[in-house]
């Protein structure tokens, strides 16, 4: 490691240039992986982390809440089923709603018993009407514990008592109040309609099946029906395969640049100094040593870069960017820490050959330099 | 016993105080259109364990050919190549590297030193590349470049060395793991004649009092009296 060591002593600025750059790369390829889980929390936290193992939605509302509608006959057809135990009707609209100085398009659920939170992160859950249980996300717009918020028109008031972590739907505002409290929010809105339907049933399986067999079950039962296991349904939620999509091509471009960048840095390098890499193949130096010299300075390049890329990412991961909060992703930093080495390191192979091909013999009459 | 009748017992008894022995050696070219180029032909050389050779010779004449064969670089058409009692004439790429690592030194005709290393650390290199002695290795390094009066730029770079200073770094490196034989590639074509004679006088010095061999590349006459015996080369072709 002697030659590997002297040679980026000797080029700091060229060796510090590439963990610069291979830091910026990691840095941005952290930082979008935080923005997409960071979206796609904001978009669906509220059906993940909220506490129905299955989530059963009308065919016909294409697995969005709001759009789904479960009629008399429908919830009957449920709960005759005999694969559900506890079955909870849930509702969900958006609604205007006044908080601070400030409305906001915002997201009530309404439950019965499943369908809240399933753990709070702060206060307690609603015990009375006109309760609700707020998100952690949006507390400084005026959805802190403590504070009412009013429903626009109609002025119904709802008080916050607790708050819970990750529970947003739509990329907004989140309330969860019971059920009852949830029509009274309707009704005040449009005073003219008919008690509303609920959009979903959130159920429990029954004793002996799994959610896997109640969700069989249930869509066996009726074409109309549509259950879904809890993280089926965040992850089939409309949107989040085309935001997942649209990531997943970004992460490929880097994929893609990082190994490029490495490879053709350590190809150039290894051209410019070929008449010193012949020489020392001259004086008998063995080829193997020569490219693990050069795997070695790769895998200090690319580790270098990613810690550094990695401290660039920390302080940025605990912002939040407009109303998504972006989280450290340990695992996806691990992840791309392995990749990266993989792919780095794999790249300089390319130079790695070039080294294995040199002829010593070119020494002598000076070919290479 | 009758080991007088075995011709190849009596080959190695002959060889063992030779550094070098070529018998019989030819290399021929194969040019990309089929053409040939017969560099070295029908070569015998000895040289003598503390012996100086100058090999001199028009350009073309086949000098190089004869160094790197000689130095394990480069492997015969035909022939024998014997150095330092080992014969090498069979011997793998693997087996070469090896043998360049411990038996011979190299000073080249164009690039000696690894631009990003210190003269110091283009001595220590041979060691880090090869048997890994360490402080050996360092003591070694530091007596060398004392000796050829490079004590005190032992922290510079090459490009920071004067063509005979970077000349000497050469000479040191290739004394460093202690060769059988060293091979000098036109040591001197690069300097003046003043310097040329100067780094002469070194390599005489060196060798002389390490006891051992050296083929010393000219086609400069002048430089003969260095050495214990001129053999000339013309076109391939040996002659005393
Ligand atoms: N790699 C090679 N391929 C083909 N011909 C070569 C090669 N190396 C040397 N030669 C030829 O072999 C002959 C001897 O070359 P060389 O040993 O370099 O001579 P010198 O060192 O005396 O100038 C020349 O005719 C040269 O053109
Ligand atoms: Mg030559």
């Amino acid at each position: 490691m002697f030659l590997a060591l002297r040679e980026m002593h000797r080029a700091k600025v060229r060796f510090g240039l590439l963990i610069v750059a291979i830091a910026l790369l990691v840095f941005l390829i952290l930082f979008q992986q935080s923005l997409q889980n960071g979206l796609l929390t904001s978009f669906v936290g509220g059906i993940r982390n909220q506490s129905a193992p299955v989530l059963v939605y009308s065919t016909d509302g294409q697995r969005f809440i709001q759009g789904s509608i479960i009629t008399p006959d429908l919830e009957a057809e449920v709960r005759a089923s005999g694969a559900v135990d506890e079955v909870s009707r849930i509702g969900q609209g958006t609604f205007t709603v006044a908080a601070g100085a400030e409305t906001f398009d915002t997201s009530i659920v309404g439950y019965e018993s499943l369908g809240a939170p399933e753990r709070l992160s702060a206060g307690r859950a609603p015990n009375a009407p006109g309760e609700a249980i707020g998100a952690d996300a949006d507390i400084d717009q005026g959805f802190a514990i403590g504070d009412v918020v009013t429903v626009i028109p109609g002025g119904a008031t709802l008080t916050i008592v607790g708050v819970a972590t990750d529970v947003q739907l739509n990329a907004g505002p989140t309330l969860f109040v019971d059920y009852a409290t949830y029509l009274e929010v309707v009704a005040s809105v449009n005073p003219d309609a008919q008690t509303a339907l609920p959009s979903v049933l959130g159920v429990s399986p029954a004793p002996g099946f799994s959610a896997a067999d109640t969700t069989a079950a249930l869509n066996a039962l009726s074409p109309d029906l549509d259950a879904l296991i809890r993280a089926e349904a965040a992850d089939l939620a409309p949107g989040v395969d085309q935001i997942r999509q649209s990531f997943q091509i970004i992460f490929a471009l880097y994929a893609i640049v990082v190994p490029c960048v490495t490879g053709l840095f350590f190809l150039i390098i290894t051209f410019q100094k070929a008449a010193a890499l012949t020489l020392l193949r001259a004086l008998g130096a063995p080829a193997r040593r020569l490219v693990s010299s050069l795997l070695f300075q790769a895998v200090l390049i690319v580790g270098g870069g990613y810690a550094l890329g990695t401290a660039l990412y920390y302080p940025v991961s605990q912002q939040r960017l407009g109303g998504i909060a972006l989280r450290f992703e340990t695992a996806s930093v691990l992840g791309w820490a392995i990749a990266l080495m993989v792919l780095g390191v794999g790249s300089s192979l390319i130079a790695a050959r070039r080294v294995l091909r040199i002829d010593p013999v070119d020494a002598t009459t000076g070919v290479g330099q | 016993m009758n080991t007088a009748d075995d011709p190849t017992q009596n080959h190695q008894t002959a060889t063992a105080e030779q550094a070098l022995v070529l018998d019989d050696v030819r290399k021929v070219y194969r040019m990309g259109d089929g053409h040939e180029v017969v560099a070295l032909d029908r070569a015998r050389l000895s040289v003598g364990s503390d012996e100086i050779v100058a090999l001199v010779g028009p350009s073309g004449s086949g000098k190089t050919t004869l160094c790197s064969i000689a130095g394990g670089i480069l492997s015969a058409t035909s022939g024998r190549v014997i150095v330092g009692g080992r014969d090498i004439t069979d011997y793998s790429e693997r087996q070469l590297t090896a043998f360049r690592q411990d038996m011979v030194g190299f000073v080249f005709q164009s690039v000696n030193l690894v631009p990003f290393l210190t003269a110091r650390e283009n001595l220590l290199v041979v060691d880090e590349m090869g048997k890994r002695t360490g402080a050996a290795a360092r003591r070694r390094a530091d007596q060398l470049l004392d000796e050829l009066g490079l004590g005190d730029r032992a922290r510079n770079l090459p490009s920071q060395l004067s063509g005979g200073q970077r000349q000497r770094v050469a000479i040191g490196r290739a004394l460093m793991n202690e060769p059988e034989l060293v091979l000098f590639d036109e040591p001197t074509s690069a300097l003046d004649t003043q310097l040329g004679e100067q780094v002469m006088e070194i390599i005489r010095t060196e060798m002389k009092s390490r006891q051992t061999a050296a083929i010393v590349v000219t086609h400069d006459e002048r430089i003969t009296q260095y050495c214990d015996r001129t053999v000339h080369i013309t076109d391939g072709v040996l002659e005393a």
